[in-house]
């Protein structure tokens, strides 16, 4: 029935449904998962790659060089789930957008104007032209003096929207509920309702990766398929750094999570 | 009145053994006015490299920040520093641009290659006109004969930071002192792959 509204995106159908922006935000549901986590000194994002071939030639300039998080600015970086070329096309929109603020006003742009940007030009594509919608969802984090650390969300229709914590890609309702009961409960501490630092958010990730992320083998085997990611505030109080962790890292946190879950499995 | 004369200033860059050192006033004026003494002419743009930008003041600024978010983009895209050399590219190229209502500057590009770590060092005119790699010195800004001649009777090459910095910082006071719309003190810095030491200078306040 739906069909005959289907294969145009300017077309609203009898039940006032976008079909093309629905079926864009289907493709992400076959993404490599990301979540996102807002801790209380910095802000945490893991995502699972894809992309892992031995075969794969590596960046010989960049250790780091990644396919899942993109660095816009001083101050804000991206995670992406979804069709890559579509990525690279809006994280080099959101990068001249940043330089551009900075260029005009001296100051790093504030990260829900550079969000804003970025998904009113994917708004675009939902409503003029014959051309489809961009098959990616972000998650940015970011830093500004006026709201601290953020983390937003954004979809291929081009509607946003800021999180404590949140999950995109392949099973994310999963990630979600994990979320959920787990990020309000300050584990360490033994608190209620207190949020988690970037050291126990990191584990949390992994701890949400591991359930949306199939496969097994030990902490080696992940690690090789996790990529994390954190943004924390440099000893100036001024300036961000953006950090993605070695492997050696990775498996050290993968094996503390894995021990963890034994531990509280036997109690 | 000529604009490059509008508001004054004086930079000098030299090389030394494995470091490089750039120099330049402080004055702000306007034609005879001057209105203030803390306005340095050379830019920190990355770790290693330091451009000075002599000539009129609103385009010393604006090329600082164009120059800036040209730098930024690098990063981003090529996960990396700009060399001196490709820098030294852009500028001119930026320069080139505007080629029929130019910016009235005259830059000076110091730093070490971010790999080697050689000493590199660059001038060009205001439309982009390259002074190939100086092996030596360069100057730009009101008093350049001056500071030409400063530098012919003072540089000897691979001095060393302190050396260089002692170089820099005579050549400077002594050619600002003969120009009326350049000093009110300098500022120097000398860039090792060690890292950068800046020094402001107390010259004539006039």
């Amino acid at each position: 029935m739906a069909r005959r509204y289907d294969s145009s995106t300017t077309t609203f159908s009898p039940e006032g449904r976008l079909h093309q922006v629905e079926y864009a935000i289907e493709a992400i549901n076959n993404a490599g998962t990301c979540v996102g986590i807002l801790a209380s000194n910095g802000i945490v994002m893991a995502s699972e790659k894809r992309i892992s071939s031995g075969l794969l030639a590596p960046s010989t300039i960049n250790k780091n060089s990644s396919e899942k998080t993109y660095p816009l600015a001083a101050h804000l970086a991206a995670n992406v789930a979804g069709l890559t070329a579509d990525a690279n096309l809006l994280m080099e929109h959101a990068r001249l957008r940043a330089g551009r603020y900075r260029y005009q006003y001296q100051q790093d742009i504030p990260v829900e104007h550079l969000v804003e940007f970025v998904c009113d030009y994917k708004q675009h594509y939902t409503q003029f032209g014959g051309m489809r919608p961009f098959g990616v969802a972000f998650l940015f984090a970011g830093y500004d003096k006026l709201h601290g650390f953020q983390l937003y969300q954004s979809d291929p229709s081009g509607n946003y929207s800021g999180w404590k914590a949140t999950v995109i890609g392949a099973n994310n309702q999963a990630g979600k509920s994990i979320l959920k009961t787990e990020y309000l409960k300050e584990e360490a501490g033994g608190e209620e309702g207190s949020i988690p630092n970037v050291e126990q958010a990191l584990k949390l990730a992994v701890k949400v990766l591991q359930k949306t992320m199939d496969g097994t083998g030990g902490a080696s085997a992940a690690s090789e398929k996790m990529e994390l990611f954190t943004m924390t505030m440099n000893d100036d109080g001024e300036t961000v750094k953006h950090q993605i962790l070695t492997k050696e890292k990775t498996e050290e946190i993968i094996t503390a999570v894995e021990q963890e879950t034994a531990d509280s499995g036997d109690s | 009145m000529s604009i490059t004369s509008y508001n004054g200033g004086a930079v000098v860059a030299m090389a030394g053994k494995d470091c490089v050192g750039i120099a330049s006033d402080l004055r702000f004026g306007i034609q005879r006015q001057t209105l203030a003494t803390d306005f340095s002419k050379v830019f920190c743009l990355a770790p290693k490299i330091y451009v000075g930008l002599a000539g009129l003041a609103t385009d010393v600024q604006t090329l600082r920040n164009l120059l800036e978010f040209r730098m930024n983009l690098y990063k981003l895209k090529e996960e990396r520093d700009m060399s001196p050399k490709v820098l030294t590219s852009v500028l001119s190229n930026l320069l080139y641009e505007k080629r029929f209502g130019p910016y009235f500057v005259e830059p000076i590009v110091a730093g070490l290659d971010e790999t080697t770590n050689q000493p590199f060092l660059s001038s060009m005119d205001l439309i982009g006109a390259v002074e190939t790699e100086s092996k030596e010195f360069v100057v730009s800004g009101t008093c350049t004969g001056n500071l030409l001649g400063m530098c012919e009777s003072l540089y000897r090459p691979n001095q060393s930071p302190d050396e260089l910095l002692e170089t820099l910082a005579q050549t400077l006071l002594a050619a600002v002192d003969r120009d009326s719309i350049s000093g009110w003190g300098g500022v120097v810095h000398i860039i090792t792959k060690d890292g950068v030491t800046t020094k402001e200078l107390k010259g004539r306040q006039d």
